[in-house]
């Protein structure tokens, strides 16, 4: 008996001193739980080979709050319970390769050293496949991978449309940039290959791109977008905006320039560096905006397509220039004319094109896998983690971008329906981008008996949401609208490609938050009867008329529907 | 004896006329039923409700309505609630969310806020409220406010019960007494499912039962105005 309770006795003393072991050695220790506890300030500086550096931001990797260097490049980081001996903290700022240095629970080893980027862009600079970044960031580059931005060369529409050829890819069919133009290669690749274009911007053949055995050629590869600086008005690109870029090995080893949104990323096979672009809209302009001047034989008015407002946010030089992409120029509109209290403030690009996905979980937090994780990984919150999904027309956002109510009402022999329209989650106009892009609503109202009324007073669909049955997706006549913007010639001719467009007919798309409100009436054959309407929203990725020359497959969503 | 036969009548009088005035021992029943659905892996979470239905005065100050936020996700994706309820949005996540709602019965907008935050909404005017969240495109939820506290939500098997003695204890909601008899009619909603509609009556004395076969389709609105 006795040596039962000493045993137990034993055993609990044991316990105990594992749990003080795992509590003050930290095993088992939540990274999450870096910096809580009570406060202590770590004093420290921040040089260069050029004195002091101000601004930086000093933290410690992964966590929230930082600390910014005064004149003489000091700073006081406070830092909680860190159950490490030794550890590291990081510095960062634009312009500037970030570094980091070792500290102990009360001071840190030296100084913090960082190097200015000396701005040396190499046009024969290589970009460096994505294959590469891959093997650090597994599960970025798979995102990517999966998105439009990864194929933005390879897409089939774009080919086609640039040849002028067909989905089976017989050749002479329009629309096709080449057709028109068969001595000029365009300037497609700045947006479609900018890896490839951004040493010959005026001269890449799409073709010339894909025949080429750089992955990195195909589509907008990571390291070019990593490489980019700063961005800037520049009228003479097709989106008005051009991206700077660094296109340099610094002088460390073999490390890889890269500038991204982290200032806490100082590891050995990056030469990382803070830039703040990586987290604004603006960084998205450089191709999700596109305008052309017109011919000054053109009678383009944009005075009865758009407000005042709406024109100025479009920030074109004159009213000969035509807008025909301007997403970006959407967002920036829209988040203009919101006061500094809506919560919709500040909102950009990232928060939605680049947020987390069900599929993508559990949450991680880490942006690297696999051994480098071990080596170099800093734990975040997913919050500072953005996923690079690039979302965008697909059926997860188009389900939600817009909703739709309906109300009705009976009035003698009129059935009065109202159909309310939203823009609930885009930041932009519905839809945007491409102009071959539409969204219809479509109504049907019926009887008791099932039979089809007659539509008093309302719009109806237009032609070229096709002619023909119903169930084939065709919807010219029904009672309805379409939300489009739609391109013109001089001709008067609707839906030409925008290298022949010379003005815009209409642009009913709907603006951020904005609801709009259509009317129709129908003729009631019995007044006492119960009729019943739906209605569906419908998003057209191509056009009808466009979809069947080609021999492309209309492949509609059903963003929502409703009935009354 | 006479005398003992006088005091047993006048206690069953009592009884009776006690039984008439204590709320809920002598009114009339309960519609329920059950709904069969093709196309749709369970007929849960389907609701049923009264159109109209006789005024009830409840207090909803100690109701729990949770709309909750976890994994990129609005938990319950359904949320029948009587007008005049408050429910409660915590973000359960671990991310920041920001929910809103466009439409034209409660529009409102809590802004962004962090993991471990909650903010609340009364809802005070009936209507489909379809909630949306600005940071995650795919998170979509129902509230559903509803004009009386006539209705129920099926359970896996579809069956359902107005009043939903179930639904009103897990959030709270004071007891609600059987319906009076009369003529009613019922609709049901779900998001994936053609609305339907029957009129009903329900007896003197006793309960009735009713069945739907529903189909796949477009849900009507929940009341025609």
């Amino acid at each position: 008996m006795k040596s039962k309770k000493l045993i137990f006795s034993i055993s609990v003393g044991i316990g105990v001193v594992m749990v003080a072991v795992l509590m003050f050695n930290g095993f088992g220790y939540s990274q999450s739980s870096v910096n809580s506890g009570p406060d202590r300030l770590l004093y420290g500086r921040v040089i260069s080979s050029y004195g002091p550096v101000e601004n930086v931001r000093v933290r410690l990797p992964g966590s929230e709050g930082y600390s910014l260097t005064d004149k003489q490049g000091k700073f006081s980081l406070k830092i909680g319970h860190v159950p490490w001996p030794r550890f590291r903290i990081t510095a960062g700022k634009e312009g500037w390769f970030n570094n980091g240095q070792f500290a102990n629970q009360t001071d840190l080893s030296g100084e913090v050293f960082l190097n200015p980027i000396l701005l040396d862009d190499r046009p024969d600079y290589q970009f460096i496949s994505p294959e590469v970044c891959a093997r650090c960031h597994v599960k970025l580059t798979r995102y990517w991978d999966r998105s439009k931005m990864a194929h933005t060369t390879s897409n089939p529409k774009v080919l086609e449309t640039y040849y002028g050829t067909d989905a089976y890819k017989r050749p002479g069919i329009g629309p096709g940039y080449k057709l028109d133009n068969p001595d000029d290669s365009g300037n497609c690749a700045v947006c479609h290959a900018p890896s490839a274009a951004v040493s010959q911007p005026k001269t890449m053949d799409l073709d010339t791109v894909l025949k080429s055995s750089k992955t990195e050629w195909d589509g907008i590869s990571c390291e070019y977008c990593h490489k980019v600086r700063k961005v800037l008005k520049d009228p003479s690109r097709p989106s008005g905006f051009r991206p700077v870029l660094e296109r340099q090995s610094p002088l460390q080893g073999q490390a890889i320039l890269v500038y991204g949104p982290y200032d806490d990323v100082a590891v050995p096979p990056m030469a990382a560096s803070y830039n703040p672009l990586y987290e604004k809209g603006q960084f998205c302009a450089t191709c999700h905006s596109h305008v052309k001047k017109v011919p000054d034989t053109s009678t383009w008015n944009p005075d009865s397509i758009y407000s005042d407002e709406e024109w100025k946010g479009f920030g074109l030089k004159d009213k000969s220039y035509l807008p025909i992409q301007t997403t970006y120029q959407e967002w920036k509109q829209w988040q203009s004319q919101l006061s500094p209290t809506d919560s919709n403030k500040g909102k950009k690009c990232q928060d939605c094109h680049m947020s987390w996905r069900k599929e993508m979980l559990p949450y991680d937090n880490y942006v690297v896998d696999a051994g480098a994780r071990n080596m170099w990984g800093t734990w975040r919150s997913p919050e500072n983690i953005r996923p690079h999904h690039f979302d965008g027309g697909t059926e997860i956002q188009l389900k939600t971008a817009l909703s739709m109510e309906l109300e009705g009402e009976i009035k003698g022999d009129t059935l009065i329906v109202k159909a309310y329209i939203t823009n609930t989650n885009g930041g932009h106009w519905v839809p945007t981008g491409e102009t071959m892009r539409s969204v219809m609503l479509v109504m049907n109202a019926v009887d008791g008996n099932g039979k089809p009324l007659e539509l008093k007073k309302g719009s109806r669909l237009p032609d070229w949401t096709g002619i023909g049955e119903e169930k084939g997706g065709n919807y010219a006549g029904l009672p309805g609208a379409v939300f489009a913007r739609i391109l013109q010639d001089d001709k008067g001719n609707i839906h030409v490609p925008f290298w022949r467009a010379t003005g815009i007919a209409s642009d009913t798309r709907i603006r951020p938050k904005k609801t709009v409100a259509l009317t129709y009436e129908f003729t009631l054959t019995d007044p006492g009867d119960e009729p019943e309407v739906e209605a569906k929203l419908i998003y057209r990725p191509v056009i009808k008329p466009w979809a069947k020359k080609k021999n492309w497959l209309v492949e509609d969503i059903l963003i929502t529907s409703s009935a009354w | 004896m006479k005398k003992y036969n006088i005091y047993l009548i006048s206690i069953i009088f009592a009884a009776f006329v006690l039984l008439l005035y204590i709320p809920g021992a002598a009114v009339a029943g309960k519609i329920t039923g059950a709904v069969k659905v093709k196309g749709l892996r369970a007929p849960a979470d389907i609701l049923v409700y009264l159109t109209k239905a006789p005024s009830v005065s409840v207090d909803l100050s100690k109701t729990k309505f949770v709309m909750d936020q976890q994994n990129l996700t609005f938990l319950p994706h359904v949320l029948p609630i009587p007008v005049g309820a408050t429910v409660l949005f915590p973000n359960n996540d671990k991310v920041d969310h920001n929910v809103f709602s466009l439409s034209r019965s409660n529009k409102f907008n809590l802004g962004s806020y962090k993991p471990g935050e909650r903010k609340t909404i009364r809802f005070d005017k009936p209507g489909i409220v379809e909630l949306r969240c600005d940071l995650h495109a795919e998170m979509i939820a129902y509230i559903l406010v509803l004009q009386n506290l006539y209705f129920a939500v099926t359970d896996a098997k579809g069956q359902f019960e107005i009043p939903d003695t179930e639904y009103s204890a897990k959030y709270c909601i004071p007891k609600i007494e059987n319906l009076p008899s009369g003529k009613y009619t019922v609709k049901t909603w779900h998001e994936k499912l053609k609305t339907e509609k029957q009129e009903v009556v329900v007896p003197d004395n006793g309960d009735v039962s009713i069945q739907w076969n529903l189909t796949r389709g477009t849900p009507g609105v929940l009341y025609k105005r």
